[in-house]
C-alpha cells in the first residue's frame, strides 16, 4: 500500500501535536486520571474532521478515509503514544473494532459501516475477549443463535458477557465475537441495541481516562445482515488475520510512551546539578538509566519499521514478526519508563511529574493484544517450525546475510549480530537433539532470544542504510553506534543464556560452548564503553534541556 | 482579492541552543518549522481572502526540503504555491532573497497585497519584507497586528514602542505581520493535509524568473558574516535588601537620581 508522502505525514503530526498542546495539557491528563474519567469532548474533536479527523488516517481512501498505510499507522500510534496513552488507547480501539469488517466484511458491509465510521465519526469497540476467554478464543462462551422467519435466516439473537473491552462504555458499534452454529464469527452490534449493557468504567492502574468496561448482552437481536462476511465460522481466522500490524500498533506504543518517558529524563538529566556538574555529564547515571534504554527503544525502531513496510509490500500475515515487535517495544518502553522514574529520582516518584503515570500507562502494552508471555510463545512457535523445515539452515541464512553486510558496512555491529544468530541457531538445534520444547519454560524463554537476535539484525540492516527513516532523530555516528551497542549484548546474552537453558534441562554436549561462539562473542565486547559514551553525548545534544 | 504571501522554512529556535565555544547554532535533531510570523501572515491572507473572496499564494526561496511549509499553507487554505529553489540562490543575503522574491511576485502576475512575517526566528533581520517592497517600487507597512481591506485601500494597525497606530495605504501594498504574544496559529486537520496534496506547488529556477545572475547567491550579496556570537548578557539588575521600608527608600533615591521623579 503506497499510504502517505512523508511531508504529509510530518504535518499531519505537526497538527496533533498543536493540538495536544494546546487542549490536552498534562494537568488535564493528571486530573483525568485522577478522576478515573473517559475525555468524550477530546475525542469528539480529534475524530471532528475540521479539527483534526485522526480517525481518516485508519480507514481506506475508498470508504472515505485516508488510506493511511501500516507505516503511517504505527507512526500515528508513536506520535498518539508520546500524548497519551489512553488516549492512543481509545483511537486504537475504534481502529481494532472495525478490523473485522475491514478484513472480513462483504463489499456491501465495508462501504456502509467504514462510511459511517468516517463520516459519523463513531467510536467502535472490539469485543472479543470474555471472563474466562482471553487469548484462548476457542473457550468463547458468547452465542449466537438463528432467528428463522419463512424457513430464512433473517437475524440472530446473541447472549454473553465480554471482558475488558476498550471504548466498551463509550462505544457507538462494537464488533462482538460469538459461537453462531456454524462456528465463531463477528457481529455488529449498535449501542442502542435491546438487552445491550455497558458495565462501569473499570479502576484501572494505568491508562485511566480510557474507557474499559464489560459487556452484557442479553438475547441482543441483529438482522441478518450484521454478520460480518455473511458466512458463519470465519471469526477466529479473521481475528488471526490482523495479528500482525495490530501487534506492530502496540508496539509502537510502547515505542512512543517510552521515549516520552526518556526524553523526559535527558532532558532533566542537564538541568540537575549534583556534586559539582549536571547528571547527563555523570557517566554512571547515564550509562545505568539512559543509554541502555535508547538502545533498546531504537532497535525495536528498527525491527518495527521493517516489518512495517513488509506489510507495506506485498507480504502478509507476519505475525510471528508483529510478535517479536511487540515483545521487543513494549517490554523496552515499560523497563525505559520504570528507569526514567528512577533517573528523576524523588521528582520522579511525585505526580508532579508525567513519569509515574507512564509507568502506569505503558504497562498495559505488555498485556493487552497478547501479553509478552504469549508474544514469547508465539515467536517459539513460529520459528521453531522454520527452524525444523529448513534443517537447521533459518538463522544460518540470516547470519549469511549478516556476514555480508558486515563486509560492506563494517560499522553496525554486523558481524554480532551474526555471531547472535549464529547462536541461536546452535541453541536451537541442542533443543531439538535433547526435546528440551517439552519443558514450557525452556520454549518461552526461547522465544525472547529468537527475538533478542532478530532485532539486532534488523538494527543492523537499517542502520547501515544511507538514508535513515524520519522517524530517527540520530546522525549515522550514534544510530550505528546504538545498533553495534544492542548486537553486542546480544551476541553475548545468546551464548550464555542459550547455555543457561540447556544446563538447566540436560547434559551439555562436549564442544558445545566452541561451536556457540562464545570467545568471539566475548571478544565482540570491545569498545562497548566508548560507544556507550558516544551515545550518552549524542542523546543530551538532541534532548536539550528546556 | 489576490494576494501573495512570502514565508520562510526555519529550523524551531526553541529547540536550538548555541554552541558557547565556536558560537554556531548545534542543529543535531532539530525540527523545521514554517516561520510564525508568517504562519500568521498567512493567517491573515485567508482571512481577507474569507472576507473579500480572492485568491492567495505562497511564495518562498529554499531548498527542495521547504516544500513541506508551503504544503501546509495549502492545507491551510491558500490556492497555490510556488518555491524557488536554485543552486544558484545558494548563498542569498536579505538584498539578494528580496530581489529574487520580486521577481518571482512579477512572474505571478498581478497583486493587490504581499503579506510577510515581520522577521525570521532564525535570521531576525526583518529586512527581506521592506527589501521585496523596494524592489518592486510599492509601499510598505512594517510591524502590522491587523488589516482591513475597504475598496482599493488597505487600514493597517501596526505596532509601535509604546503602542500602535492605524496606517492607510493605497493597494498594492507590502506589510510585514507581527505576531500577538500567545496568539494560537491555525493547523490545518488531516483531511486537509491531504488535500493539499492535489493544489498547484511549482518549482522556479533563477532562468524561470528571469533573474539576472550576478544580482542572487553570494555575487548579488554585499552582507558578509564575520562572525556569528550570542548577545552579551546583560548586566544583572541590582537586587535591595532590608525591611520593605528601607528598600523603599532606597528605591526612592534612584528614581530621583535619575530623574524619573522630581527630587
Amino acid at each position: 500500500m503506497p499510504g502517505l508522502d512523508a511531508i504529509s505525514r510530518g504535518l499531519m503530526f505537526d497538527s496533533l501535536k498543536q493540538y495536544a498542546k494546546r487542549r490536552i495539557p498534562y494537568d488535564l491528563l493528571r486530573e483525568l486520571d485522577r478522576k478515573n474519567e473517559f475525555p468524550a469532548d477530546i475525542l469528539k474533536e480529534m475524530y471532528d474532521t475540521d479539527i483534526l479527523g485522526i480517525h481518516l488516517l485508519l480507514i481506506p481512501s475508498e470508504y472515505g478515509g485516508l488510506g493511511g498505510n501500516t507505516f503511517d499507522i504505527t507512526r500515528v500510534c508513536e506520535a498518539l503514544a508520546h500524548i497519551d496513552l489512553g488516549i492512543a488507547t481509545s483511537v486504537f480501539a475504534t481502529f481494532l473494532g472495525s478490523d473485522p469488517i475491514r478484513v472480513g466484511g462483504t463489499e456491501e458491509q465495508k462501504r456502509h459501516w467504514m462510511g459511517r465510521i468516517a463520516k459519523e465519526a463513531l467510536l467502535v469497540a472490539y469485543g472479543a475477549t470474555e471472563p474466562d476467554a482471553g487469548s484462548d478464543l476457542v473457550a468463547l462462551t458468547t452465542r449466537a443463535t438463528h432467528v428463522v422467519k419463512n424457513g430464512k435466516i433473517v437475524g440472530y439473537r446473541i447472549t454473553g458477557n465480554k471482558q475488558w473491552i476498550s471504548n466498551g462504555g463509550v462505544a457507538d458499534v462494537i464488533t462482538i465475537l460469538a459461537a453462531a452454529p456454524g462456528g465463531p464469527s463477528w457481529f455488529l452490534v449498535e449501542k442502542t441495541a435491546e438487552g445491550f449493557s455497558a458495565n462501569h468504567h473499570e479502576d484501572k492502574y494505568g491508562i485511566r481516562l480510557s474507557n474499559t468496561a464489560g459487556l452484557a448482552l442479553d438475547d441482543v437481536y441483529v438482522p441478518a445482515d450484521h454478520l460480518i462476511g455473511g458466512v458463519e465460522g470465519q471469526g477466529l481466522l479473521q481475528a488471526q488475520a490482523v495479528f500482525g500490524y495490530t501487534r506492530l500498533m502496540v508496539a509502537a506504543f510502547g515505542l512512543g510512551a517510552g521515549w516520552e518517558a526518556l526524553e523526559t529524563a535527558i532532558r532533566y538529566s542537564q538541568q540537575r546539578i549534583q556534586a559539582g556538574g549536571p547528571l547527563s555529564k555523570k557517566q554512571g547515571y547515564m550509562l545505568k538509566l539512559i543509554v541502555p534504554n535508547a538502545v533498546k527503544l531504537e532497535a525495536a525502531r528498527a525491527y518495527i519499521e521493517e516489518t512495517a513496510h513488509r506489510l507495506d509490500g506485498d507480504e502478509h500475515g507476519l505475525q510471528t514478526e508483529g510478535a517479536i515487535a511487540k515483545l521487543s517495544a513494549t517490554e523496552a518502553g515499560n523497563k525505559t519508563a520504570e528507569d526514567a522514574i528512577q533517573a528523576l529520582g524523588g521528582y520522579g516518584y511525585t505526580k508532579d511529574f508525567p513519569v509515574e503515570k507512564i509507568k502506569r500507562d505503558v504497562k498495559i502494552t505488555c498485556i493487552y493484544e497478547g501479553t509478552s508471555e504469549i508474544m514469547e510463545m508465539t515467536i517459539q512457535r513460529g520459528r521453531w517450525q522454520e527452524h525444523l523445515k529448513s534443517r537447521g539452515q533459518y538463522y544460518e541464512g540470516q547470519a549469511a546475510e549478516m556476514d555480508r553486510l558486515q563486509a560492506e558496512c563494517p560499522s553496525v555491529g554486523a558481524g554480532s549480530a551474526a555471531l547472535a544468530l549464529r547462536a541461536l541457531n546452535q541453541v536451537l538445534e541442542q533443543v531439538r537433539l535433547q526435546r528440551l520444547t517439552r519443558h514450557q519454560h525452556v520454549s518461552m524463554r526461547l522465544g525472547e532470544l529468537i527475538a533478542q537476535a532478530e532485532t539486532a539484525a534488523a538494527f543492523a540492516r537499517a542502520a547501515a542504510q544511507p538514508h535513515y527513516s524520519e522517524s530517527v532523530r540520530f546522525d549515522a555516528e550514534a544510530w550505528q553506534a546504538m545498533s553495534r551497542v544492542y548486537a553486542r549484548e546480544a551476541a553475548l546474552d545468546l551464548c550464555l543464556k542459550g547455555t543457561k537453558l540447556i544446563l538447566g534441562a540436560g547434559p551439555l554436549p562436549e564442544g558445545f560452548v566452541q561451536a556457540l561462539g562464545l570467545d568471539a562473542a566475548l571478544a565482540a565486547q570491545a569498545g562497548s564503553l566508548e560507544d556507550q559514551d558516544l551515545i550518552a553525548r549524542k542523546l543530551t545534544e538532541v534532548f536539550k534541556s528546556r | 482579492m489576490r494576494t501573495v504571501v512570502c514565508v520562510k522554512q526555519v529550523p524551531d529556535t526553541t529547540e536550538v541552543k548555541v554552541d558557547p565555544q565556536t558560537g554556531t547554532l548545534i542543529r543535531a535533531g532539530v525540527p523545521s518549522i514554517l516561520n510564525p510570523y508568517d504562519h500568521f501572515a498567512v493567517e491573515w491572507a485567508l482571512k481577507l481572502k474569507a472576507r473579500h473572496g480572492g485568491e492567495v499564494t505562497v511564495l518562498t526561496m529554499g531548498p527542495p526540503q521547504a516544500k513541506a511549509v508551503l504544503q501546509l499553507a495549502l492545507a491551510l487554505g491558500c490556492d497555490r504555491a510556488m518555491l524557488l529553489s536554485d543552486r544558484a540562490f545558494a548563498g542569498s543575503d536579505t538584498w539578494a532573497t528580496s530581489y529574487a522574491l520580486a521577481r518571482a511576485v512579477k512572474k505571478i502576475g498581478k497583486f493587490d497585497l504581499i503579506l510577510c512575517g515581520q522577521q525570521a526566528i532564525d535570521g531576525d533581520t526583518a529586512q527581506v519584507g521592506p527589501g521585496v517592497a523596494q524592489s518592486l517600487h510599492i509601499p510598505q507597512i512594517t510591524f502590522c497586528d491587523s488589516i482591513e481591506v475597504e475598496g482599493r485601500k488597505a487600514k493597517v494597525q501596526r505596532h509601535i514602542d509604546d503602542g500602535y497606530e492605524i496606517v492607510e495605504a493605497k493597494l498594492p501594498v507590502l506589510c510585514t505581520m507581527s505576531l500577538p504574544h500567545a496568539h494560537p496559529l491555525p493547523w490545518p486537520s488531516f483531511p486537509k493535509v491531504a488535500q493539499a496534496r492535489s493544489k498547484v506547488l511549482e518549482v522556479w529556477t533563477a532562468a524561470d524568473i528571469g533573474a539576472e545572475p550576478e544580482k542572487i547567491g553570494l555575487k548579488g550579496s554585499p552582507t558578509q558574516v564575520h562572525k556569528v556570537y550570542p548577545p552579551p548578557l546583560r548586566a544583572k539588575g541590582t537586587v535591595f535588601t532590608g525591611s520593605a521600608s528601607e528598600m523603599a527608600s532606597k528605591l526612592l533615591d534612584i528614581l530621583r537620581q535619575e530623574n524619573f521623579i522630581k527630587p
